[in-house]
Formats: C-alpha cells, sequence, structure tokens
C-alpha cells in the first residue's frame, strides 16, 4: 500500500516539474506573472520527490518484499544500516537517489534565487526538464517500485557482501551530489545563453555552485578509492577501471572549471571558455550516466540491463547536449572577447592550463571509447590499461604544476616577470632541483616519471612555502584556501609517485607455526581461527609481525577469508597494518594440497597521504566555499 | 567561413551520439548476451530429485540450460516465463547453483517445476566452467554446443529478441 503511495507520488511530481517546464517556456513570450509560479510549482516538485523517497526508504527498513525492488536487493537479517543503503545498491534504486539529489540541488538553487534574478525562470525551467525527463526514464525503464503479486517472497536476495560496508554507504551519495551538483552551471548557462543578454554577470551565481559539486565529487572519488583499496583485496587506490575513468572526466572538467571561474573574477577574457566547460562538466556526467547504465562496457561497476534504457539515456542526453551546444554555438560571437590574453598574465598561465585539462580529459575519453571503437570494428575485445593513462597522466601533470607554479605571484591582465635570479619561482625550482637530486640519488630510481613527478611535487610545496613566508613577513593578502588545495595537490603527487616507486609485494607460503621473515618485519603464523558469523562462515589467519629494527612492538593481523551463506560469495578480507609512511597489506590467498597457504604481503608506501592529500584539497575547497558564502 | 566553423564544437558529441545508437541498435548488442560458440564442459554431477549421477551424454539434443537458486529473487520472477516455455514444449534443463537440495525441492514443490531434470551444482563447479557469475543465466545449447548464453532475467522481450532469431537459424525445437 505504502508501496503505491511512494510510486503515486513520484509520478504526481514528474507532472509537476512537467507544468513547470511549460510555465517557464511561456514566461518568454513576455508572461512574468508566470515566473513566480515556475519557481513554486518547482518547489512542490521536489516536495512530492522527497516524500516519495523517505516512504520508499521506510519501505526498505520495513523489509516490504513485495517490491521487487526491495526483495532482490535486501534481507531481513541486515542491520537498518544496510536496509537503507541497500535502495542505492543497484540500477533502479541508485537512479531514484541520483534524481533526488538532482531535484535537491535544483531546489536549493531555486529557493536562494532572488525573484528579480532574470535568468531565475529560465534556469527553471530547465532544471525541471532535466528531472522531468530523469523522473519518466525511472518510472517506464527503470521502476523502483514494481510490485511481485500476488505473493511476496518471505525473504530478499541480500545485497552483495562487497558492497556491506560503511564506506560504501556513503560513497554513491557524494559521488552523485557531485555529479549532480554540476546541474547547476549547465542548466543556468543554457538559460543565460537563451536569453542571450551579455550584461549579465552569470560567473558569480554559479561560483559557490560549481565550487561545493566539486568538493562532494572529490570526497565521493576518493571514497570510491578507499573502499576499493581496503575491500577488493589488490591493494592498489586506482585502476582505471572505465567508471573510474567516467567519474575523473567530469572531475577534471569540474577542476578547470572552478578556475576559470575564479578568472571571471577578474576578467572576462575567458567567458566563451568557461560556459563550454560548464556545459561539458554535467554533459560528462550524462556520458558517465549513460555509459554506466547502459551495459555497454563491462566493469565492476556496471549494472547490467536492457538497451531500452541505454537507448532512452542516450536521446535525452543527445537533447540537452546538443541544443545547450547549439545555443552556445550560435551566441559564441558575442561571447568572444575582443581582448586578448597577456602573455605571462595569470590568466595566461590559467588557460594554458585549461587546454593542459582539456587534453587529459581527451585522453581519458579516448580511453573509454578506443576499446569500444575496436570492438565495433572489428569483434575484438582489447582493454587499454594503466601503462596508456600513467604515460599520458604524468607528463600533463607535470606540465599543468610548472604553470601552476608560473601563475603564484603573476599579476591579473599584466605580463609578469618571473625568471629573474632572485624571485621566488627562480628560488623554488632550484630548491626542488636539489631536492629532487637528493632523492634520485637515495632510492636509486632514474625512471623519468619519477623524477617529474619530485620535481614537480616539491615545486609546488616550496613555491606556496615561499609564498606563505612572504605574505606573512609582509602582511599581504594571499589566497588560503587556493594555496591550501595546491599544497594538497603537491603532497598528492608526491604520494602518488613514491607510491609507484617503492611499493612492493611478496608472495609467500606458510603455515602455522612457522615464520617467514621479509626485508624489515618477521612474519609468524600462529594459526588459524574458525568464526561463525550470522550471515557467513570466515577462515581468520593469526599473525604476529615483528619489526627486524625494534622487536618490542611487536603487532598482530588477521587476514581472512569469508563464505557468505545466502550466494556462497567468498570474499577476501585484507589485513592492514597502518603506519604513518607505508601500509602493510595481507590477503590471505588460498591454501595448499601440502597444507600451507599462500599469503600476499604487500608494502604500500605513502598510500595514506594520497587521500589525505585529497582531504587537503577539499579543505581548501570548502574554506574558499565558507568565504564565499559569508560575501554575499 | 568563420562563422561555420564554430559548428564544428557540435561534430564530436554528435559523432558520439551516433555512434553509441549504432552500438545500441546493433542486432547482436545485448548486454548480458553473448553468442561465442563454445563446447558444454565435461562434468560429472548428481541430479536433485533421484541424486543419480548426470554427465554430459544426458543432456538433451535440444536445451534450455537454466541457472538457478531457492535464494534468487530474480529466478522468482522469471519462473513464471519458464513455465509458459515449458507449455510451449521447449525443453528446460535446470543447474541448481550452490543450493541446498532441500530447500530447492521445496521451492520447485511451492512454485512449480518448468525443469525436465535437475543439474545440482552445490559448489558451482560446473558453472565456474561455463562462465557463470550469478543467477539466473540461461543458455541455449543444440549438441553439447552452446549458442547463446544470457546472464539476468529472461522474459518475453529477451526471448524474442536474443533467443528466437538463434533458434529459428538453427531450425531448433520443431
Amino acid at each position: 500500500m505504502i508501496g503505491e503511495v511512494s510510486h503515486f507520488f513520484s509520478i504526481l511530481a514528474s507532472g509537476l516539474f512537467f507544468l513547470s517546464f511549460v510555465f517557464s517556456i511561456r514566461t518568454y513570450s513576455g508572461n512574468h506573472n508566470l515566473e513566480v509560479l515556475v519557481s513554486r510549482v518547482f518547489s512542490y516538485g521536489f516536495s512530492f520527490i522527497l516524500i516519495s523517497f523517505l516512504l520508499y526508504v521506510w519501505l526498505a527498513i520495513q523489509s516490504d518484499f513485495s517490491i521487487r525492488y526491495i526483495a532482490e536487493h535486501s534481507n531481513k537479517d541486515l542491520p537498518t544500516f544496510y536496509k537503507i543503503s541497500s535502495i542505492w545498491s543497484a540500477h533502479e534504486g541508485s537512479m531514484f537517489l541520483w534524481i533526488l539529489f538532482l531535484a535537491g540541488w535544483s531546489q536549493l538553487f531555486n529557493y536562494s534565487l532572488s525573484k528579480n534574478d532574470l535568468l531565475k525562470a529560465p534556469a527553471i525551467g530547465v532544471l525541471a526538464f532535466i528531472i522531468f525527463g530523469f523522473l519518466i526514464f525511472l518510472l517506464f525503464t527503470s521502476n523502483p517500485f514494481e510490485t511481485i503479486l500476488p505473493i511476496a517472497p518471505t525473504n530478499g536476495a541480500d545485497i552483495n557482501p562487497v558492497l556491506q560496508d560503511p564506506a560504501l554507504v556513503i560513497h554513491p551519495p557524494f559521488l552523485y551530489l557531485g555529479y549532480v551538483g554540476f546541474v547547476i552551471a549547465f542548466a543556468y548557462n543554457t538559460a543565460f545563453l537563451i536569453k542571450g543578454d551579455m550584461q549579465i554577470n552569470w560567473e558569480s551565481v554559479i561560483r559557490s555552485w560549481s565550487l561545493a559539486a566539486w568538493i562532494l565529487l572529490t570526497i565521493g572519488i576518493s571514497l570510491g578509492s578507499w573502499w576499493a583499496y581496503y575491500e577488493l583485496g589488490w591493494g592498489g587506490y586506482w585502476f582505471w577501471d572505465p567508471v573510474e575513468n567516467v567519474a575523473l572526466m567530469p572531475w577534471l572538467a569540474g577542476t578547470a572549471l572552478i578556475h576559470s571561474l575564479y578568472v571571471s573574477s577578474r576578467s572576462k577574457v575567458l567567458r566563451g571558455w568557461t560556459i563550454l566547460l560548464s556545459i561539458s562538466v554535467f554533459s560528462l556526467s550524462l556520458f558517465g550516466a549513460f555509459i554506466v547504465r547502459s551495459g555497454i562496457i563491462d566493469s565492476v561497476h556496471a549494472f547490467a540491463n536492457d538497451p531500452q534504457r541505454g537507448l532512452y539515456l542516450l536521446a535525452f542526453s543527445a537533447v540537452l547536449i546538443t541544443s545547450s551546444l547549439t545555443f552556445y554555438v550560435y551566441r559564441l560571437p558575442q561571447l568572444v572577447s575582443k581582448n586578448l590574453v597577456v602573455a605571462k598574465s595569470k590568466e595566461s598561465f590559467l588557460t594554458i592550463n585549461n587546454i593542459l585539462f582539456a587534453a587529459a580529459i581527451f585522453a581519458v575519453m579516448l580511453g573509454v571509447m578506443y576499446p569500444l571503437i575496436f570492438d565495433y570494428l572489428y569483434d575484438e575485445r582489447i582493454s587499454v590499461g594503466p601503462p596508456y593513462y600513467n604515460t599520458i597522466f604524468a607528463p600533463l601533470t607535470f606540465l599543468a604544476s610548472a604553470f601552476l607554479v608560473f601563475s603564484v605571484g603573476s599579476l591579473w591582465q599584466r605580463s609578469s616577470k618571473l625568471f629573474f635570479l632572485k624571485s621566488f619561482l627562480s628560488m623554488s625550482i632550484i630548491f626542488a632541483l636539489i631536492v629532487t637530486m637528493f632523492s634520485v640519488y637515495f632510492y636509486q630510481e632514474y625512471q623519468w616519471w619519477f623524477i617529474g613527478g619530485i620535481f614537480s611535487g616539491f615545486l609546488i610545496l616550496i613555491r606556496y612555502f615561499f609564498l606563505i613566508v612572504d605574505s606573512f613577513m609582509k602582511k599581504n593578502y594571499f589566497n588560503k584556501s587556493s594555496a591550501t588545495a595546491h599544497i594538497g595537490l603537491g603532497v598528492l603527487i608526491l604520494a602518488t609517485t613514491l607510491n609507484a616507486a617503492l611499493s612492493y609485494e611478496k608472495i609467500i607460503n606458510i603455515k602455522p607455526g612457522e615464520t617467514y621473515k621479509g626485508d624489515a618485519y618477521e612474519f609468524f603464523l600462529i594459526d588459524f581461527d574458525l568464526i561463525n558469523e550470522s550471515n557467513y562462515d570466515s577462515v581468520q589467519a593469526k599473525f604476529s609481525v615483528k619489526p627486524i629494527d625494534s622487536p618490542k612492538e611487536v603487532f598482530f593481523m588477521f587476514p581472512e577469508k569469508r563464505k557468505y551463506f545466502i550466494r556462497g560469495q567468498i570474499t577476501s578480507e585484507s589485513a592492514i597494518k597502518i603506519t604513518p609512511l607505508k601500509d602493510i597489506y595481507m590477503t590471505l590467498g588460498d591454501q595448499l594440497e601440502s597444507g600451507y597457504w599462500v599469503v600476499n604481503i604487500q608494502y604500500n608506501f605513502l598510500i595514506r597521504w594520497i587521500w589525505i592529500a585529497a582531504a587537503i584539497m577539499c579543505f581548501g575547497g570548502f574554506t574558499a566555499l565558507i568565504e564565499r558564502l559569508r560575501k554575499s | 567561413m568563420k562563422n561555420l566553423l564554430r559548428f564544428f564544437i557540435l561534430i564530436i558529441p554528435i559523432g558520439g551520439i551516433l555512434f553509441f545508437y549504432n552500438i545500441l541498435t546493433e542486432d547482436k548488442f545485448y548486454p548480458g548476451a553473448s553468442f561465442k560458440n563454445t563446447s558444454v564442459p565435461q562434468f560429472e554431477l548428481l541430479s536433485l530429485q533421484s541424486k543419480s549421477p548426470l554427465i554430459n551424454d544426458d543432456l538433451n539434443n535440444e536445451m534450455l540450460l537454466n541457472v538457478w537458486a531457492s535464494w534468487c529473487i530474480t529466478c522468482r520472477i522469471e519462473h513464471g516465463f519458464l513455465m509458459k516455455l515449458k507449455s510451449e514444449g521447449i525443453t528446460i534443463t535446470g543447474l541448481n547453483y550452490k543450493d541446498e537440495a532441500s530447500d530447492a525441492i521445496d521451492w520447485l514443490n511451492l512454485y512449480g517445476n518448468p525443469y525436465n531434470y535437475n543439474l545440482h551444482d552445490l559448489k558451482g563447479s560446473l558453472a565456474l566452467d561455463m562462465g557463470v557469475t550469478g543467477a539466473p543465466e540461461t543458455f541455449l545449447i543444440k549438441n553439447g554446443v552452446v549458442l547463446v548464453h544470457y546472464s539476468g532475467e529472461v522474459n518475453q522481450g529477451i526471448w524474442d529478441k536474443v533467443f528466437l532469431p538463434i533458434i529459428q537459424d538453427n531450425e531448433m525445437f520443431k
């Protein structure tokens, strides 16, 4: 019964969003009385979607297995926490959440925009159209309200045990919040292009929204990487999986967008480019949704399903992207600035980095598309792996770091003298070179990516160190948020470089009572425990690990293998010992016929620092956001 | 000329859209469907009901092999369509997957039995060899060769688009 009510509210909401869209079209013919109505009907639409979703959460908590989706993805014995998160563990429910967030962001925007904003009605109209389109997609091709009648099953099928994890409960919501957050920039800019009034200062309106979306997307991607690291048992933090890639593209475009918007506060010279970026970010989010939900790629993340969904998403994305781009192309001559970018000015460096980001996005896109095109043309499966991405990404990152460092201390709209001997830039380069030479000597590592990574990482850190010290001495203003976020970037580059250079693994065969002596640790396998939990059995190894340098600091590690009853799935739970500079990462393999167990021991250097760096970047973004909100 | 040049921006997304449209409407494109002809691997399993051993030679010449389990909700939903196929004279053999025999037999008694007999694959060994990743999955088999491997629920739409063309090409189930 509640299921039908929830379903009904969603249907009503789609009607209201459509109405809001129709009203917004009518306002173009000068009917200004309707503008208030556009916004009000939109708010009702949001309330209905919210009610519908909350009822659905209630159904999930109550384990109402007459709802097919809940029966297929939840279970009576699950803790309430996972009963709720089972909603976004598969296609239909996650789409529902996606739409709720889309409507939520839009409603916040609707609420915060002043009534006198010239672009309010058309922007809300665009948002209403987008939400309506996705609701139709939900209701007609991916209905989460579908029931199993006449008899409901007595228990549900459970969610995949790999997904029963706190990080994964919050990873999709953050990711979706980030993805759809960029819809605001898309809708507002589309409205701007439709109206064509070049006096409107849209940049200042969408800056905070884009920044907020960027922060959430960064958190979402980092959580996914962290989860993959400890749960999947491979010990890596990024796999260049197609679905990771389609999340990375909007992130790259979003990063370029927030920087271009930053330029826009000083000069209008990048206007055309900024609009193109804001269209691109949301288009890339749509592309991601299409790739993941159409079944076009095989991936751990992909939701297998029928081609109707793919066709609908393709058609709908095509309408949104091409119409927005057509308006863009139509208005382009008005958007292009008459002034040229001054060489060696701050915006010139930002422009160069914009181009480098575009190149990075293009490279990822090529990596995602190439296997598809190849399969289509030659009926052969190939995969594009990490070597391709690393080879392209490393030099782009180094170049972008260099131009970032040039931009620090350069001037707006004026050519800056940067390269004189006593400048901070020259000093930073010299110091970074010295540190790099020491590192190369110390680690005996002569690979180009190692040299480049160490150099650019330190170059960023040292340059910002000078900036901060200098500003404190002279009591000058400097942008603390930007400094924080870019220091995070420097740490990220150093951590990923050192992680790639220093990490190694050992695969050993061992049985209880034996000791394996590694380079820095002795691993003693005490014995095995058999554990019986309510939903799985597990074998757990007990290791005592003794650091050879400091034998008193013995610690224990418990890698285990679980077998879940309901689907018979076997998962490996890695044991991780965290130290400031490295993780010891232990995975239990199979038992050999001889009674020995295969154990994989990885030493992952500085891997924590990758997520710490992401956190620093987010923190920088967050302080910038707070500052902007306080100003307005 | 310069005026036209700017429309090139549109070419990239439109090209991409046309490309994906082509993939999605390709006859053979169906997510979850694979049409590689492979032979059924060697197996020796017990029958679910009679507990007698079964091997490759016991398979019918023309048949569907349906992977299912009592814990699988989608199998419950698929079940109705399998009953319909059975009534149309299609031979369906069950591959009961990672399931307790008693649970599986109760399930068949409760909802009805669309299978001529069932292989009981408690450990999922045959399923693993056949590339099964979960339940339900369905194989169209002729003379020991897999013609279609479909992962996911088979319903009328999937049957018409994925299975029927291959069945007609190979003149099966006459």
